[in-house]
């Protein structure tokens, strides 16, 4: 009976939304099946992007109980990073000499998750792809998917660089120390935004196929919009699977799965507990980049740095809440929860009348539903109770 | 006097002259400021006093509760705009309700401390002369609405852990803001636009900021000393152990977030005044953020510590303009350069006191020989030709301001003060807590010996 | 006083408590003993709050006290001790103390802001309660301790800090989790000592966890052993060594064949 409880209550939701739905269409005939197909794709597109920031959010509270505060701010200067590798490649060769020791560098911290891979193959890569993208950055102009990659292996090392310098000293202080830490370096990579990017909303608009139009017919109503609410999801697909054969199939993935459960004995059992929280950094830095550049893609332009990072972070923070925080599916299940939360709502409660909808309100969503989850059932929907014992 | 015998019977009668006599001195120092004719200096302090009653009220909940609290800013906002919208003049009034972009209700612009007054049949306080008192009525509201919401968001504290509970106000702390530019709130907020012409002559005085300063140092710190104080840090140091003394958890987290709310509303509603308006855009995360550097740089749960802290938050804030212009570039890469090489000196001087191997830590090296040659190179002028252009430092103040977190956090995490506050006995080198030789004596043939019978209960303790 | 009447408890498929009825009068030094993960500690979770039971009832002084919260338990008149020490560690000595009467204090913090005389006379009462308890360990934490934090005590004055601390809630039933742990021979005489004369001087009814038998042997009037969250015996201690139940429980099937005694062999388990 207690099982069945879940199911009858999404079962009820679902019922409620067809009920507002077919009332909706019955005041006005613009809310038809293309007007909700339109916005279920969006709330999709949207919901993987969040699903792709939370994964982020998740990794690290996992491995080392911490909320990264800055994660917000990586996603931020992802974007950025991108911006510059598609508007301002090809570079000089001082700068992309640089630039790809860093891809390079990241590159090869990504390798090594493959321990079925010879020291000498692993090294051997890692030199082949600094030549080639030192000099594919000093002679071509990049695309979205170039950028997108590069920003990717650029943000990662940021990622591990913050674990570096901020976390790695505190290991073991209390958690406030921690958090006070995290929101330092979120408002460090703010400012320095402002300081090396720029302070007003950017552009972002890399030559791609993607951000060109799509129509498609349902049910004899026409449905427009991008191919990006094609892409956005397929590419979340694809990394999510990728990330879940790394965490699950190799050997640092155990690892990384030993440490979330216990550190310590992680430590005792011959771990190298601290390569571990650098690799869970840089892959959850590199989920955020990605999801940077689709979000950029996805809506033209990017906000100031101040301000950029923060709601998509703390909306992908609730995500992950929602989900379950320490959970991977929890992660994704949560950010297309939200997505939906956001667009599909607010699809549902459409200006209608003198009722003005509730578009203006739809940030607030997110914090809402992470407050009553964190109330009500503060493991999420999938997660684990991670609360600490008495 | 209970609690800190301390002194000798005199003691108390010394520790009441200082008080004054420090008072005294505090006025005097005000009324220089006052008098130096610096209209800067006056605002600094000023500034000093409100962000002081924003940092000491946020280290009621975040030092001496120990709940990481990040919503302060939101509590501001709402005193701020109760203060605002409460003592704004007649003739903003009618522009507002005029202004086919400003969409104040009508209600709302009834909201007003003089028409209240005016209605009470008490019009000698709806005088120009009586501002100062509609003004104290204003900010007591815009505290006791932050009161009320400070109660609400202090009750997920009742079931959340610390960390989620930090995201939870934050969360606040944004919706608010968010939340004050939707179509139903901007009836009362004004949307984006928020109020102009604020009386700013509170905001901007010494005598009133420094006021409002004294009680509520004096409020907290007797708060603090007093039981419910020590209840307080009961919870932040065990809540299960507070739990098993009695203590009701509840209750007493909710306290503290009503009593930080609303000194907070207050701090809220005179930094309006400061500034003369009320806008969205006052009430940034950045506000808390600062409050959170001064509390820790001072000595998180130490009155005094928040204090010291403030002083170093405003002075960078108010004096860091320089850091903000533009320079060429060349300068900036020998300005980072030597603090590169002074940060890895220090690094180096830190692991070597703590005998840390190796004390050449690479990072430390590195960030030294990447510093050192980046500003020897620019002072060279080899760079110079391409490095001619300027930058402007957008921003330095609060990169300088989060850097200094992060090294406190790491390297010094209590603090200047610690816990402690402030005591007389500093200064007169009587510390109670170095044992006499006859104690030291005392205690050591207690470890040889056996137990006594109980020990009269006046021997110690009294004053 | 204390009735406890078939309480149960499981931890999801562990069974930590089975329909155990216990009685403590007034006056008592109840000593419960039993193998590590007995269900001890659990028992006195239960007792004060920190768990509800599943099922059963626990009455103290006639009132029923299962599913109040551990600070109404407090109100009253239960206090404890815990096993792994909980003190407020970055506080004095008295200010731990103090601490443990504020839910007895009848002002509100606003008077405590003005210092009211009312608050003061309670404050002043507050202080003498803390030193008569505090003085019940002898000068060891009368001196310039008092002022000292926690943090900085031996391991020993820290237990004797938070008995004093349990004491000073005003509480008439004592719960002591293991009151000798880590303390030498001679501190065990003197803390056994300390709990005869807390009740004989102090009035207190004391129950109290134990793995030291010379310990239990000394001052309990009432010896209760727990095995697997169930009662094995109730006695007095001579009464209760030699049960065979218990022995076995302690020592094994092959020992009580052997017939040990376990007076002689579980001094220290």
């Amino acid at each position: 009976m207690r099982r069945s409880v879940p199911y009858l209550i999404g079962a009820g939701v679902l019922v409620l939304i067809a009920w507002r739905m077919l009332y909706l269409y019955s005041v006005n005939e613009a809310f038809n099946g293309a007007f909700f197909v339109g916005a279920a794709v969006r709330s999709l597109q949207l919901g993987s992007l969040y699903a792709l920031i939370a994964l982020g959010y998740t990794m690290v509270y996992g491995i080392i109980r911490l909320i990264n505060f800055a994660h917000g701010e990586v996603f931020m200067v992802g974007a950025f990073v991108a911006f510059f590798l598609f508007s301002g490649t090809p570079y000089a060769w001082p700068v992309a000499l640089v630039l790809a020791a860093v891809i390079a560098y990241g590159f090869l911290h990504f390798l090594g998750f493959f321990r079925v891979l010879g020291r000498p193959i692993v090294l051997g890569a890692a030199l082949l792809a600094f030549a080639t993208v030192a000099v594919a950055l000093a002679s071509v102009r990049f695309g979205w998917l170039g950028a997108m990659v590069g920003s990717m292996f650029v943000t990662g090392v940021l990622g591990m660089m913050i674990d570096r310098v901020a976390y790695k000293p505190l290991r073991g202080a209390p958690r406030n120390s921690m958090l006070i830490t995290a929101i330092a370096v979120s408002f460090f990579l703010q400012n320095f935004g402002i300081l090396a990017f720029t302070n007003r909303q950017t552009p972002f608009r890399p030559p791609s196929f993607f951000t060109g139009g799509l129509r498609f017919e349902i049910a004899g109503q026409t449905v427009f919009s991008t191919w990006m609410v094609v892409l956005v999801p397929a590419v979340t697909l694809l990394l999510v699977a990728v990330l879940t054969t790394l965490v699950t199939r190799t050997r640092l993935g155990r690892a990384m799965r030993a440490t979330s459960q216990d550190a310590e004995t992680a430590r005792m059992m011959g771990v190298d507990v601290d390569k571990v929280i650098a690799s869970t950094f840089l892959l959850g830095s590199m989920l955020a980049a990605a999801a940077a550049v689709m979000w950029g893609m996805s809506f033209g332009s990017i906000n100031q740095p101040a301000i950029f990072g923060i709601l998509p972070g703390i909306k992908a923070f609730a995500a992950a809440v929602i989900g379950g925080i320490g959970s991977l599916p929890g992660a994704v299940i949560g950010g297309v929860l939200l997505g939906f939360l956001e667009n599909f709502l607010t699809a549902l409660f459409p200006r209608v009348g003198s009722f003005t909808g509730i578009t203006e309100y739809k940030d607030t969503f997110a914090f809402l539903a992470m407050i009553l989850i964190l109330l009500l059932r503060p493991s999420g929907i999938v997660g684990e109770d991670l609360s600490e014992k008495v | 006097m209970v609690g800190t015998p301390k002194f000798g019977p005199r003691g108390v009668m010394l520790r009441r002259l200082l008080n004054v006599a420090a008072v005294i001195a505090l006025v005097v120092l005000l009324f220089f400021v006052q008098s130096s004719g610096s209209v800067k200096l006056g605002q600094v302090f000023a500034l000093f006093a409100i962000w002081g009653i924003a940092t000491v009220s946020l280290n009621l909940i975040n030092g001496v509760t120990g709940i990481l609290s990040l919503g302060h800013h939101g509590f501001m906002l709402i005193g701020g705009y109760v203060t605002g919208l409460l003592m704004l003049p007649e003739s903003a009034r009618d522009n507002l309700a005029f202004s086919a972009r400003n969409s104040l209700s009508d209600f709302a612009i009834g909201l007003s401390v003089e028409r209240w007054m005016n209605a009470l049949g008490l019009e000698f306080l709806a005088t120009p002369e009586t501002l100062g008192v509609r003004f104290v009525v204003a900010l007591i509201l815009g505290g006791l609405l932050a009161a009320v919401f400070g109660l609400i968001v202090g009750f997920p504290s009742l079931r959340l852990r610390g960390d989620y509970l930090a995201v939870v106000t934050f969360a606040f702390g944004e919706v608010i803001r968010l939340l004050a530019s939707t179509p139903i709130m901007a009836s009362y907020t004004n949307g984006a636009l928020g109020f102009a012409g604020v009386p700013s002559g509170f905001g901007k005085s010494v005598w009133w900021t420094f006021g409002a300063l004294a009680i509520t140092v004096f409020v907290l710190a007797r708060l603090k000393k007093g039981s419910y104080g020590r209840a307080l840090q009961g919870v932040r140091e065990d809540e299960v152990a507070a739990e098993a003394m009695g203590v009701n958890i509840a209750y007493h987290k909710l306290l503290a977030f009503v009593i930080s709310a609303f000194f907070a509303g207050v701090a809220g509603g005179l930094w309006v005044s400061w500034v003369g308006t009320a806008r969205l855009d006052l009430f940034l995360f950045t506000l808390t953020f600062y409050f959170l550097v001064a509390i820790s740089v001072g000595g998180t749960g130490s009155i005094t510590g928040a204090l010291i802290g403030t002083v170093l938050v405003v002075w960078v804030r108010q004096y860091g303009d320089p850091l903000e212009q533009a320079y060429p570039l060349s300068t900036w890469l020998v300005a980072g350069g030597v603090v590169l090489v002074v940060a890895a000196l220090l690094g180096w001087l830190y692991r070597r006191g703590r005998r840390m191997q190796p004390a050449a830590h690479p990072i430390v090296v590195g960030a030294g020989v990447v510093g050192g040659l980046a500003a020897l190179l620019a002072l060279l002028g080899v760079f110079d030709a391409q490095l001619s252009s300027t930058w402007q430092g957008f921003g330095m103040r609060a990169i300088a301001l989060s850097v200094l977190l992060v090294v406190i956090m790491i390297f010094k995490p209590a603090g200047i003060m610690g816990r402690r506050e402030f005591e007389w006995t500093w200064l007169l080198r009587d510390r109670a807590e170095v044992p006499t030789d006859e104690e030291r004596g005392q205690d050591a043939w207690l470890n040889k010996g056996q137990v006594e019978g109980p020990v009269p209960a006046t021997e110690a303790g009294e004053e | 006083m204390l009735r406890i009447e078939a309480i149960n408890k499981a931890f999801g498929g562990l069974q930590a408590i089975t329909q155990l009825s216990l009685q403590v009068s007034e006056g008592e030094i109840v000593s419960v003993i039993g193998p590590n993960g007995a269900g001890k500690t659990t028992l006195f979770n239960l007792i004060t709050g920190v768990y509800r039971p599943d099922s059963g009832e626990i009455l103290f002084e006639g009132k029923r006290i299962s599913g109040l919260k551990p600070n109404q338990i407090v109100d009253l008149g239960v206090a404890r001790t815990f096993q792994n020490l909980r003190l407020f560690n970055n506080l004095s000595v008295l200010q731990n103390v103090l601490i443990a009467q504020h839910h007895r204090l009848r002002t509100t913090w606003f008077s405590s802001v003005l210092r009211t005389p009312g608050y003061m006379r309670q404050e002043r009462e507050m202080h003498e309660v803390a030193l008569e308890k505090l003085s019940f360990f002898g000068p060891r934490l009368m001196s310039f301790r008092l002022e000292q934090p926690v943090e900085v005590l031996s391991y020993a004055n820290r237990r004797r800090t938070e008995m004093a601390r349990a004491m000073a809630t005003g509480a008439r039933l004592l719960l002591l989790d293991e009151p000798s742990a880590g303390m030498n021979p001679r501190e065990t005489t003197e803390i056994t000592d300390i709990i005869r004369r807390m009740r004989d001087d102090g009035g207190y009814t004391i129950m109290l966890v134990e793995h030291k038998m010379s310990l239990v042997k000394d001052i309990s009037d009432r010896v209760v052993v727990l095995d697997y969250g169930q009662k094995l015996a109730e006695g007095s201690y001579a009464d209760v060594v030699n049960e065979p139940a218990v022995i076995e429980a302690y020592l094994g099937k092959r020992a009580q064949e052997q017939g040990a005694q376990l007076a002689d062999e579980a001094v220290d388990l």
